[in-house]
């Protein structure tokens, strides 16, 4: 635990400068009595037999620190000290001599007083972000935003490598051959879709005429129109535009009929008239029309029939009518730049194109000499194929596979600052963006930050993109990761076990939770009630395995997806993400409900305050001794192993008060035929009867969950770990919050405006491996 | 080219209304170097493949039978785990007493099947990081895919089942990379594994027509000329941790060229007659399994590549096995506590595996090479980086080799090392038979005694 610290001569440096000399030796020295007055007693009476240099269990040596110099790198670890003190973990059970009530919140208040002051005396250090590669997801949603493509165009490319719980983090994402293969292919797939070269063959549906009304015509010879001279039929238009009807129609007659006429209507309208051009034959009858998304009606009308027409020689056949469109086939990306282009010609046009896309990609304005290299392309391309169209493509082609693109790099626009001064609008614009929406910012930012003022707009512009849809995307990208909901996808739950469960299921219970989750940012609740709240959503089928009603209608009128309506819960235990079916199942192994699982997700991913990971080399939970009775009869066998015992006790009661779900989150009363026993006691003597009491329990508990949560936002947003350093901003964000509800946006607000967000360290910051004490 | 052989064109066209793999016999039983390809007759080339399980194994039933105190025969009937492979029992030797040291705590605490993976091939202490500044080892088919990978079209391929875990938290503050990743190029770049049989099959031998190809390949080259441009602004202005990350992507840029450079001077894999593509990722895992060691031997076969790693599971897998009825998640199992009915569903899961190895084997064994076959030619090592999954112990590690190298292995026996000798040694004595001498890397000592 004792090491140099690293940073001795920057601080030293600061220390000099901010603060007359004098009283920076005084404050030292005051501040060594302060640690020997306050802290240092209680450890000696309480701590140090075990926590001192020569045993130091839990790789924990209280004794050897002397003074708060430490306090600040090592915030991390008094925060555990005081947490574990607090909770009665430490001292341990067995130990006999205790500290008394008074005595731990005397310690609680020095410890918080010293530490507060090495907060406050510490210099703002905003970390360093290594430049990051997009993710897969990101890649998809930046080529949604950038190119007007959907699709899951890096469904190929190699897995993301998580860290600290999320695929986004810089220094895991990396990139090997097979990245850059696949970019680039991925990419000239992108350019050529988004600018194709040769004009598409036109989207089609079609409609058999037998299938048209009315019913009960002859079918010989396809002679449709027999006995009335005119058909009906529904057809659906995907999107607004201009559309053509065609149909191929049969012509038979005698020398001397009349040419035959027919009429196109559409949705009672006549869109069109066509007069034949001879008696017998085959003619294609086109007309065009526009039509609005949706479904239209359409009749095909013989406008001069015989006045006999069954058995006539004069008739009209046919077998399809065909709805082609729209007839603009031009992708939105072509559509664009005809916009921007206008009547501009050659190397003025490959330049309009080249800088507007570019700058774009790259998320800042393009360069002269990037300009001038990409233009190049573009106009050699252009030669080459006679087309500007493949020019474009051609330069698309090649942005998409540059390092500018494919990283995200953040350019110091002052190297040679020595203190900490905000990143440039450009790339505080595309933190925002791929923090809050997964993709690049957007043309308000770009514009905001061509001005130069994003960074003074920056909660306003938050707040804006919080109530855009794409912020949706925090609930994919951030909350199922920081849930754990991945999981979900690869847990196999025994099919003899729970036969009930199957792939529906599967993806019903990940939904409700997403829609859950969503309702949190779109409605901007509190986020106390992701851990408990009395609505969740449910299509069918997960409704029928809650035993709720499916709603009529969803509670709240909104547009529902994929069946899932919003329902306010019954009283009871359900409610909030802990007694969600996703996070039960994600949980619990194959074949049975695992509460020191359940036990440790909630310490890790709800507290943020996991337990240590098992002491190496001793077997994990189950049965390194012949264990019998009940789950919970077992595994309190089991705990009285000490060496188990300490992180257990608390990890298996929380975990045991959600027994009364199974290994797939139905409601139990029973388990291997017998009762089940929910109850539990924390170490700090809390006690609960279930699932309920334990969320009461939690919500308590509202201070360790909001900083969890907000540490969390903040590994996300910066994409790296939350180093000590980071402790300030996560405490200002912390009580900020809790000043009123902890709605969402608060705490992404506060993220959005911390030091660790909006700066990078200067060049007396010394670049250097993580200042964490070593895990041990 | 043998006149009978199918175009690339018959071949690919075919491949709309392909099954998927296996090919079979209709794979051509003679690899490119007997097939009198070369314009001089050469010996054919050493390959190395490297096959990992993961969660140890139940070590009696691996190796019950066994005198582990002495160097002897194979016995006539094999350890039960082993009993699969006995069509190939000539092919193979049990080696015991090989030790992962760099997979043991010393001093940074759980952890186990993160450090397992990692440590494995590369006899390296991984940094115990969940993401900042990672760190491993260089691992040993890569520094043989450093050094021969300019003779064939792609210096290494790396396979696996499973892509790297997509859950949040992994074992004890380990990131997910050290568990999911036994390929590393550099200590602090891991070589994802492709998990996709099409994809890694479009990679072997790429899509479309020859001159489709060509098309592709001069356009990829102007791609890559163009970035080069972009990368050398990017770098100037960067800091270290962002240079490294870049110098990864520029690693690849070259590489891509060197092999579009191959391609383009004819050197390129002649794909047998009749191979149908696979199509994407089978759901059945024994189905998966068995594509990717079919994709490994064509890969061999063709002299694509002549090194590979094969993750059978990340380390630490939860997988369940219904279809062998083993219904609970292997890692859980693993934690047996000597509980007779667990170690049997271990054993259970072990033999799936060892099965699946012995189809690799006999794979190998059934491609004709000059004097012998492909399996004569190669060095195969199967094993894992834990022990027993109940103590999570890194020494007395299984392992298996198979293979000849070439005339340099003698197979068929057990061969007993003192305990606590290096598994890196084993790597330095395989990276000898690929003529790459005067290795030293991880934790070695030294080669590693008695194989031939």
């Amino acid at each position: 635990m004792q090491r140099m610290p690293p940073h001795g001569a920057g601080v030293r440096f600061w220390l000099v400068r901010i603060v007359p000399v004098l009283a920076c030796l005084c404050g030292i020295v005051a501040w060594a009595q302060d640690y020997q007055k306050d802290v240092a007693p209680f450890l000696q009476k309480y701590c140090t037999e075990c926590h001192d240099q020569e045993s130091a269990k839990g790789h924990l040596d209280l004794d050897s620190i002397k003074d708060d110099t430490r306090m600040f790198k090592d915030q991390r670890m008094w925060r555990d000290v005081l947490n574990q003190v607090v909770a009665g973990e430490m001292p341990p059970a067995k130990k006999k001599v205790r500290p008394s009530q008074g005595e731990i919140e005397q310690l609680q208040a020095n410890i918080r007083r010293l530490l507060g002051r090495a907060i406050a005396g510490a210099k703002v250090d905003p970390g360093s972000v290594t430049i990051r590669r997009l993710n897969r997801v990101e890649y998809n949603n930046t080529i949604r935003d950038l190119c007007y493509l959907e699709g899951n165009f890096a469904a190929d490319f190699p897995a993301d490598d998580t860290g600290y719980g999320f695929d986004n983090i810089g220094d895991v994402l990396s990139f090997s051959p097979i990245h850059l293969e696949r970019f680039i292919a991925v990419g000239e797939q992108v350019a050529a879709k988004a600018m194709p070269s040769q004009p598409p063959e036109l989207d089609g549906t079609g409609l058999a005429m037998i299938e048209m009304l009315p019913r009960g015509r002859r079918e010989e010879q396809q002679r449709y129109f027999d006995p009335t001279p005119s058909l009906t039929g529904s057809m659906e238009a995907p999107r607004d535009g201009e559309y053509i009807v065609s149909v191929s129609l049969r012509s038979t007659g005698t020398t001397g009929d009349p040419l035959a006429q027919v009429a196109v209507v559409v949705d009672g309208v006549e869109a069109g008239k066509y007069v034949f051009k001879s008696i017998r034959k085959s003619e294609v009858v086109e007309v065009k029309v526009p039509l609005k998304q949706g479904r239209h009606e359409f009749t095909l009308k013989w406008l001069n029939p015989p006045a006999n027409i069954t058995g006539n020689k004069r008739s009209l056949s046919g077998l399809r009518l065909r709805l082609l469109g729209p007839t603009d086939t031009r992708t939105e990306m072509q559509r664009r730049l005809a916009v921007l282009v206008g009547d501009k010609k050659g190397e003025l046009r490959a330049r309009l194109i080249a800088n507007w896309f570019v700058s774009r990609a790259f998320r800042r304005p393009a360069t002269p000499a990037e300009l001038q290299r990409y233009v190049k392309a573009f106009t050699a391309a252009e030669q080459a194929a006679g087309s500007w169209e493949a020019g474009a493509q051609a330069m698309i082609r090649l942005v998409l596979s540059s390092p500018k693109f494919i990283f995200r790099a953040e350019q110091d626009e002052k190297p040679t600052a020595t203190e900490p001064h905000p990143i440039s609008e450009f790339a505080l614009a595309s933190r925002l963006s791929y923090f809050l929406w997964g993709s690049m910012p957007d043309e308000e930012l770009f514009n905001l930050a061509y001005a130069g003022k994003l960074s003074t707009n920056l909660a306003a512009q938050a707040r804006r993109m919080l109530q855009d849809a794409r912020s949706q995307f925090l609930v994919q990208g951030f909350a199922l990761q920081w849930l754990q909901l991945r999981q979900l996808s690869i847990v196999s739950p025994d099919p003899k076990m729970y036969e009930s469960f199957n792939e529906t299921l599967r993806t019903a219970m990940s939904k409700e939770t997403e829609f859950f989750l969503a309702e949190i940012v779109r409605e901007d609740r509190s986020v106390l009630e992701i851990i408990d709240a009395n609505f969740t959503y449910v299509n069918r089928p997960l409704a029928e395995f809650y035993g709720l009603n499916y709603p009529a209608q969803d509670a709240a009128r909104r547009r529902e997806e994929g069946g899932f309506r919003r329902v306010t819960l019954p009283p009871g235990e359900r409610g909030g993400v802990l007694t969600q079916a996703s996070i039960l199942t994600a949980t619990s192994n194959p074949d049975r409900t695992s509460p020191v699982k359940r036990g440790k997700w909630i310490l890790e991913q709800i507290l943020g305050t996991p337990p240590p990971p098992a002491p190496a080399e001793v077997p994990s939970l189950e049965g390194q001794h012949a264990l019998h009775g009940t789950l919970r009869e077992r595994m309190e066998q089991h705990r009285k192993d000490p060496a188990c015992a300490s992180c257990h006790t608390r990890m298996d009661a929380i975990g045991f008060a959600l027994e009364r779900f199974d290994g797939i989150g139905r409601a139990r009363t029973m388990d291997e035929g017998k009762p089940i026993d929910t109850s539990g006691k924390l170490p700090d003597g809390r006690k609960f009867a279930g699932a309920a009491e334990l969320k009461q329990i939690l919500k308590a508990d509202k201070e360790r969950f909001v900083a969890n949560l907000t540490a969390k936002l903040l590994t996300y947003g910066l994409g790296r770990g939350v180093e000590y350093y980071d402790g300030p901003a996560i405490d200002r964000i912390t009580a900020e919050a809790l000043k009123g509800e902890p709605r969402f946006s608060t705490l992404v607000l506060g993220v959005v405006l911390s030091d660790p967000f909006r700066l990078r360290r200067g060049t007396s910051q010394v670049e250097s491996v993580s200042e964490m004490p070593k895990k041990k | 080219m043998k006149t009978d052989t199918l175009s690339r064109r018959t071949i690919l066209k075919g491949m709309g209304v392909a099954l998927s793999l296996p090919w079979l016999e209709a794979m051509g039983l003679q690899t490119s170097w007997a097939a009198g390809n070369t314009p001089v007759k050469q010996a054919a080339p050493n390959r190395m493949a490297f096959l990992y399980v993961p969660n140890g194994v139940n070590m009696d039933g691996w190796r019950g039978g066994i005198n582990l105190k002495a160097d002897a025969p194979l016995p006539s009937k094999l350890p039960p785990i082993l009993q699969p492979l006995n069509n190939v029992r000539a092919s193979i030797s049990l080696l015991t007493g090989l030790a992962a040291d760099k997979a043991r705590s010393h001093g940074d605490g759980g952890g186990d099947h993160a450090r397992a993976m990692s440590a494995f091939l590369t006899g390296a202490q991984p940094r115990k990081t969940d993401g900042a500044n990672i760190r491993s080892g260089v691992s040993a088919d890569q520094i043989a895919a450093a050094r021969l990978g300019d003779r064939t079209r792609l210096a290494s391929l790396e396979v696996g089942t499973e892509a790297s875990k997509l859950a949040g938290g992994c074992d004890s503050g380990y990131s997910c990379i050290y568990q999911s990743n036994m390929s590393w190029r550099s200590a602090t770049q891991p070589m994802p594994k492709e998990v996709n049989p099409k994809m890694i099959f479009e990679r072997l031998f790429g899509s479309g027509t020859d001159l489709e190809r060509v098309r592709r390949d001069a356009q990829r080259k102007s791609v890559l000329d163009a970035v080069r441009d972009d990368f050398r602004e990017l770098n100037v202005r960067l800091g270290a941790d962002d240079q490294r990350k870049l110098d990864e992507y520029f690693t690849a840029v070259r590489e891509l060229e060197l092999r579009i450079q191959k391609t383009a001077t004819g050197n390129q894999p002649k794909l047998p007659a009749n191979i149908l593509a696979p199509k994407g990722i089978p759901e059945s895992y024994a189905e998966h399994l068995r594509q990717l060691a079919d994709l490994v031997v064509l890969a061999f076969q063709t002299d694509t590549t002549r090194v590979s790693t094969f993750v059978m599971a990340n380390e630490g897998s939860n997988r369940a096995y219904p279809f062998i009825n083993v219904r609970e998640g292997h890692h859980n199992l693993s934690h047996h506590g000597n509980d007779t009915q667990k170690l049997a569903k271990i054993q259970d899961i072990n033999l799936f595996h060892t099965a699946q190895l012995a189809y690799f084997l006999e794979k190998l064994q059934s491609v004709k090479e000059g004097d012998g076959t492909l399996l004569d030619h190669s060095m195969i090592v199967y094993g894992s980086g834990n022990g027993d999954g109940n103590r999570h112990n890194h020494d007395d590690l299984p392992i298996l080799l198979a293979g000849r190298g070439c005339g340099t292995i003698r197979p068929g026996r057990h061969i007993a090392y003192e305990q606590q000798t290096p598994l890196n040694n084993l790597w330095v004595s395989l990276l000898n038979r690929m003529d790459i001498r005067d290795v030293q890397f991880g934790d070695s000592t030294g080669e590693l005694k008695k194989l031939a």
